[in-house]
Order: C-alpha cells, then structure tokens, then sequence
C-alpha cells in the first residue's frame, strides 16, 4: 500500500513552505470574504481548516486550488506566485471536493485513466489500477461511478486526487455525506498521506476529527486567521470558543 | 505528438466516451431536429411556394440553430454534473485546450445532426442536386462559427449555473450575421442560380476566424468551477 502512496512526481524546494500567504483578500460582489489572511505551512504539515459557514475556509482553497484568483495579497506554493497559476504549479496540487469531480456515466478506470493522461501519467492504465486498489475498489474498477454508494465514490475521488502524486492535497469538507464505515476508510487514507510525507490541507466541520487526524488547527472567523495552533496544544473547546468568537 | 494535442485528443475523447454511453445529446438534438423540420413543415406547408425549394435551407437553418444550443448545453453539463470542470481547472492543461477539445466535440456531435437534411430535402422537395457541395461548404463553415460561439457561451452560462433559454438568447443575436451571410449565399445559389465564388465563403471563413480566436481567448476568463 505504501508503495502505492509514493513520494511525489517532482521534488520540492525544501527551503520554501508549501504554502505561504500574505495579506490574502478576496471580495466577491464587492463582499468581503478573507479579509487579510496570513499563512505558512510547511511541506509534509497536515492542516485543518475550520471555521463556522461564510467564513471564508473553501475560499481559501478554491485560491490555493487556482480555481479563483484573490482580489489582493500574494499566495506561494512551494515558493511560486500563484497569480499566473502556471501548468507546472497546478501539477503539485490534488483537489479533493464534497463534489466528486468525476464523471458518472464513466467507470472508475476510465475516470482514473483519463486523468492520468491528462497528467502525462507514463502508463495510465496501471496508474489506476494500483490508485483502485489502495482505496479499496480494485475490483470494483469496470463498474460506471453513478452505480458507487458516496463513500466508494469519495474514495474514487481521493484516488483521482492522487493519480499525478501531488505535493499538496487540498480538500473541501471530504467527509461530507459519508456514513460512518465510509469516513474511517478516508480518514485511514488521510493518514497514509500523511505518513507519506504529503502535505494536506483539510477543510471540515469536525473539530474533534481534525485534532485526530491533523497536526495543525487554523481556525477562521469573519475572514481572519482567529486561530493557529499544533493540534496537541489546543482544544475542542477552544476551537468551538474561536469559531463562535465568544 | 505535441503535448496540447495529446490533451486535446484526451478530452474529446472522454466525450464522445461518455456520449457513447449515454447515448443523450445525440438522441435529444436529433429528434428535436426532425420536429422541428416536421412541425415548420406541417405549419408552413410543403407544397406553399415560399418554402419549396431554398426556403428549406432556412428552416433547417431553424432546426440547426436549436438542436446545436441543445447539443452545446448537454456537452458541458457533463463537466458540472459532479464538479468535474474544477478538476480541469486544476489540472496542468492549457484551459484554451479545454475549450478547443469541447468545440471538437461539439463539431462531431452536430455532424450526426446532419441527419436532419434529408428530411428538410424530403419535405419541402429540395433540389440539393443543384449544388450539393456548396451546401455542404456554406453549412459546414457557418455551423463551425455556430459551434465556436456556442461552445463558449455554454461555458458562460454554466458557470453562473443560469439555465433554459439564456444560453439561445445569447448565441443567437452574435451568430446572427453569419446566418444571415450563410442565408445569403444559399439563396444567391439554390433560388438565383449565381455561383457563390469564394468570396462568399471567404466571409464564412472570416467569421469562423474571428469568432474561434475570440472565444479561445476569453474561454479561460469565463470558465469558472
């Protein structure tokens, strides 16, 4: 398995944080929702993003992600600006979404293949294989996603994140809608990556999962960093206390 | 093979593999093509004289324009289904491929709508034999400009998650000079019996021209997750 999980496709410069943000804002319809974020995480770092809804945490990724472009600050990655979002920069990242961000009428090979070719993956259809079996639906690998519960989707969807072997996951709320069976199979996956040397950012709800799962809190409020602390040197309650701004 | 062909022949293959599957864009424009043709038909009459012959080029016309805003509507609602654009987004790939790879798609899927023809030659006893090549040539270079707008604006109007009719109100007054130009040239042909020259057709080219440089420049600035 962990020979499945290996280290990424490009090496990284160590001497850069594989995330760093300065004065990060974005406003959407001239709403403000980050409003002067400071950030910096080092590579192999798994974090949790937490905050309560509207508090800016999928913006944050959708930023990191390229998806969106900040209205004013600078963010890096692994020490390159994001504000071109260069192919050779969005190869580092894996996006993990409540969304699948796959196509159902597809199987899960064709899914997984199709995005290892994309990536210039060399022999794609070998990629996917092993990326199935990891998750836990090799044999599974024929069947169109649309027919897959939402935990073997979610771990379709962990797969394809992974199928380029990104230096950087981001995830948006990955244990959304998941049952209980489904969520320990991701977190048992979050914690591979981990132990691979990834580094991972997590957006959840769960403050008690992301102390479990995660090494480092950022909690936003309002669209500010409220808190930033290992996860060991926190509390639930402290994280509740931030969130809520009481 | 050069690195944005790879891609692009990656993408458009993903499509048509999906569309083989579900076997959905190309039923849906096909038979809403043929009602078309068959309603105008049936409402016009086949045999009244403003639409025998020529005059059935414009009703296909009608039945092109439509069954493609159906056509591009259902290509890119595969991408937003489960999010799967954001996952394109994401990926090391040229977003201008992404829209050369989805215009492709597009082509080939309205190039199954041609179908419809005969049944705009059958019901209003158009004499295609007079010219069939330059029918093929004046249609085929409108429907490419037709497709490169369309392509685009269906990439609009998904992304601000604005459905129905929104995505024909916006292609059809910007493709209208083309129809009308494309229009021009059939009427100079089937009812005038005048060569089109290639003047006629260096005009379609122009527009395709302008409007795939344009939509391929901005396809990246519209495309949201």
């Amino acid at each position: 398995m962990q020979a499945t999980l290996d280290q990424p496709r490009e090496t990284t410069d160590l001497k850069a944080p594989a995330v760093q943000i300065v004065d990060l804002c974005k406003s959407i319809d001239e709403r403000p929702i980050l409003r002067g974020v400071d950030l910096s995480i080092n590579p192999g770092e798994s974090v949790a993003i937490l905050g309560a809804n509207g508090a800016g945490k999928s913006t944050l990724l959708k930023i990191l992600a390229t998806l969106t472009s900040a209205t004013a600050g600078e963010a890096r990655l692994f020490g390159v600006s994001l504000r071109n979002a260069p192919a050779s920069l969005r190869a580092k990242i894996g996006l993990i979404s409540h969304q699948s961000l796959l196509y159902r009428d597809l199987t899960a090979r064709e899914n997984l293949q199709f995005f290892a070719k994309l990536y210039g993956i060399p022999d794609p259809a070998t990629r996917a294989i092993n990326l199935l079996s990891l998750v836990g639906l090799g044999d599974r690998a024929d069947d169109a996603v649309k027919t897959f519960s939402r935990g073997m989707t979610q771990r379709v969807a962990i797969a394809r994140a992974l199928v380029h072997r990104p230096q950087l996951l981001l995830a948006d709320e990955p244990f959304a809608g998941l049952d209980v069976a489904s969520v320990a199979a991701v977190e048992e996956l979050f914690d591979q990556l981990h132990a691979a040397g990834r580094t991972v950012l997590v957006v959840d709800h769960d403050i008690e999962r992301s102390l479990r799962i995660c090494q480092r809190i950022i909690v936003l409020r309002g669209g500010r960093v409220a808190l930033d602390k290992a996860a060991g040197d926190t509390s639930a309650a402290e994280i509740e206390a931030e969130m809520s701004g009481t | 093979m050069t690195t944005s062909l790879r891609q692009i022949l990656t993408l458009m293959a993903k499509d048509l593999r999906v569309e083989a599957r579900t076997r959905q864009t190309l039923g849906l424009v096909t038979v809403l093509g043929i009602l078309i043709v068959v309603v105008l038909g049936l409402g016009l009459g086949a045999e009244a004289a403003a639409t025998r012959g020529f005059g059935a080029t414009a009703v296909l016309w009608v039945a092109y324009l439509f069954s493609g805003v159906l056509c591009f509507e259902k290509t890119m609602a595969v991408e937003r289904a489960d999010g799967a654009m954001a996952a394109l987004m994401v990926a090391p790939i040229d977003r201008g491929n992404i829209y050369l790879a989805k215009l492709l798609s597009n082509l080939i899927l309205m190039a199954g709508i041609a179908v419809i023809t005969p049944c705009g030659v059958l019901f209003f006893a158009f004499d295609l034999s007079i010219a069939p090549g330059t029918f093929v040539a004046v249609m085929s270079l409108a429907v490419i400009g037709f497709a490169a707008v369309g392509t685009l604006f269906a990439a609009v109007v998904s992304s601000t998650r604005l459905q129905g009719g929104l995505l024909a109100m916006m292609i059809f007054p910007v493709t209208l000079p083309l129809v009308i130009a494309s229009m021009q040239l059939l009427l100079h042909r089937f009812r005038d019996g005048q060569s089109i020259g290639g003047t006629g057709l260096g005009v379609l080219m122009a527009f395709d021209a302008m409007f795939l440089t344009l939509s391929w420049a901005v396809f990246e600035w519209v495309l949201e997750p």
